[in-house]
């Protein structure tokens, strides 16, 4: 499915897909967008982090 | 008979140039590998610098700078360094090959070179990132520092180098700036950014006595500083190799294709180290600032690693030795809580290290036809667009953060320790109350800073 290949004679690109811009195009927009989600992710686990330590702060921080 | 050996000519011919070919890969794959070592190093540098309470999410935050920098590299860094040489207008046809879905950007049996020089790069932009991380422990949020990372790792250092640390670069070529050991490109981009950055997001609280009296907060665990800090001494020689053409048929050449030797950086890199970390002991007698010492002799004569006289690379060293600690106070009584000294060690001695190569390496011609030599006021120039380079991006995007509040993390989680709120596990379980670490971590001590 994925070899852009079918003998090693004389083969010069030969990743998964090579052959298939569409299909190497879908692979680097997902991990474009799994690096942006990771980010916005990380923000949202701060901010929920960050909530909860107001329920939680010891009054000697005050 | 004839055609025999005409044959067996080709023949030895091939066999020569994929040993070349092969030769190179295996010089870049161990350059990458031992560089590494300075991300080993970094993680536990900055673990070590901070407090306790802090300790695991320093070194999250440095293990996502170099996750976060290799994929964004991929996608458009070494596409800018390939295309933006000329300035702000890029080269497409010579930045194809750097576009992440040519064929050169992955396995690819008529190219042994890209993805080895690629993954040298991208520890070059990983390690400019991790520089400005040590800077900023214990108070940036991570999803902040990931973004800045990104774009210091990713954006600036490789703009900075297709400009100043490429042969065709217009730095280069106009200036006659030269910089093999990545002073400028990285350090000084690097150290200038973190400045930027520290402007907006402030001390850490308890830095400062209430008359603004600066009080030293002691790492906890300076061994393991020290430690990291020789680890990244260690990367520091696969990174300058790195910095390296291997040609395989002919003599090395630098970036910028001047003939040189790997000799001339074994010299030269050791001279340095020595001399920086002389220098910060004859200054400090602190071990802090004698391993950092040694980063600044080796970023203080990394430009003219090439052709500098060793005893001359000791020298410039140890004077980068000595101002790296005196340029750290003065910040610290300007209000900059600079926390590992990335701004004096990577930004002060960066610009002397540029500066200096001007001064004492002016005359050496440069490559291509019009190319401007070696000259002082072209270093001097190169410094200051390098300072800009940093800086500007890392004070301004560092302002739109801190407007929009994501830049530094809540007063109660910095107090609390970040390790508790974020990860909700301490470094050292056996020897602290989860929940209440500020019990038992390292004191602040208020004492007034060294000078």
């Amino acid at each position: 499915m994925g070899s852009p290949i079918e003998s090693w004679d004389g083969a010069e690109a030969y990743f998964t897909f090579a052959h298939s811009s569409g299909m190497t195009g879908l692979f680097l927009a997902a991990s474009v967008a799994i690096v942006a989600a990771v980010v916005v992710v990380t923000i949202k686990h701060e901010n929920k982090s960050f909530a909860r330590l107001n329920d939680k702060v010891p009054e000697s921080l005050d | 008979m004839e055609a025999e050996l005409a044959t067996e000519v080709a023949n030895l011919k091939a066999a020569v140039e994929m040993s070349t070919a092969v030769n190179l890969e295996v010089f870049y794959w161990w350059c990458t590998t031992v560089m590494v070592l300075i991300h080993a190093g970094f993680l536990a540098y900055e673990m070590g610098a901070s407090r306790m309470k802090h300790t695991l999410v320093a070194g999250v935050k440095n293990i996502l700078a170099l996750a976060f920098v290799i994929p964004t590299f991929f996608f458009f860094g070494w596409w800018i360094y390939l295309a933006m040489y000329n300035g702000l207008v890029p080269d497409f046809a010579a930045g194809a090959a750097g576009r992440p879905w040519d064929m050169a950007m992955g396995p690819n049996l008529a190219d042994n070179a890209s993805g080895v020089f690629w993954a040298a790069f991208v520890l070059f932009a990983a390690t400019t990132a991790s520089i400005m991380s040590g800077a900023v422990i214990e108070r940036i949020r991570v999803s902040s520092f990931i973004i800045l990372a990104v774009i210091l790792g990713s954006g600036l250092w490789i703009l900075a180098a297709s400009w100043g640390w490429h042969p065709d670069g217009w730095m280069t070529q106009k200036l006659g700036y030269h910089d093999v050991g990545c002073a400028g490109v990285i350090h000084i981009v690097a150290g200038f950014f973190a400045l930027g950055v520290l402007i907006n997001l402030g001390p850490r609280i308890g830095k400062y006595a209430p008359d603004g009296t600066p009080v030293t907060i002691r790492p906890h665990n300076l061994p393991m500083v020290l430690i990291g800090l020789m680890l990244i001494i260690v990367g520091f020689f696969g990174f300058l190799a790195g910095c390296a053409i291997y040609n395989g048929s002919g003599q090395w050449v630098n970036i910028y294709n001047q003939p040189m030797t790997l000799s001339a950086y074994a010299f030269n890199t050791l001279m340095g180290l020595s001399g920086g970390i002389i220098g910060a002991y004859l200054i400090t007698r602190d071990p802090f600032w004698m391993m950092s010492g040694a980063l600044c002799g080796i970023i203080s004569s990394a430009a003219g690693l090439d052709v500098y006289y060793p005893p001359l690379a000791f020298m410039i060293s140890f004077i980068g030795g000595v101002i790296a600690p005196i340029c750290a106070n003065y910040l610290e009584k300007k209000g900059i809580d600079d926390a590992v000294g990335a701004v004096p060690v990577h930004g002060v001695c960066g610009v002397w290290g540029i500066i200096a190569c001007g001064v004492f390496a002016s005359g050496y011609p440069n490559m291509g036809e019009g190319a401007a030599d070696v000259n002082l006021l072209g270093q001097t120039a190169g410094a200051f667009i390098m300072v800009a380079l940093g800086l500007i991006p890392g004070y301004l995007i560092s302002l739109v953060m801190k407007k929009v509040g994501m830049l530094r993390v809540p007063e109660e989680a910095e107090l609390r320790g970040l390790d508790d709120v974020e990860v909700q596990w301490p470094a050292y379980p056996e020897s602290s109350v989860h929940g209440v670490s500020d019990a038992v971590d390292g004191q602040v001590t208020p004492e007034p800073a060294t000078s």
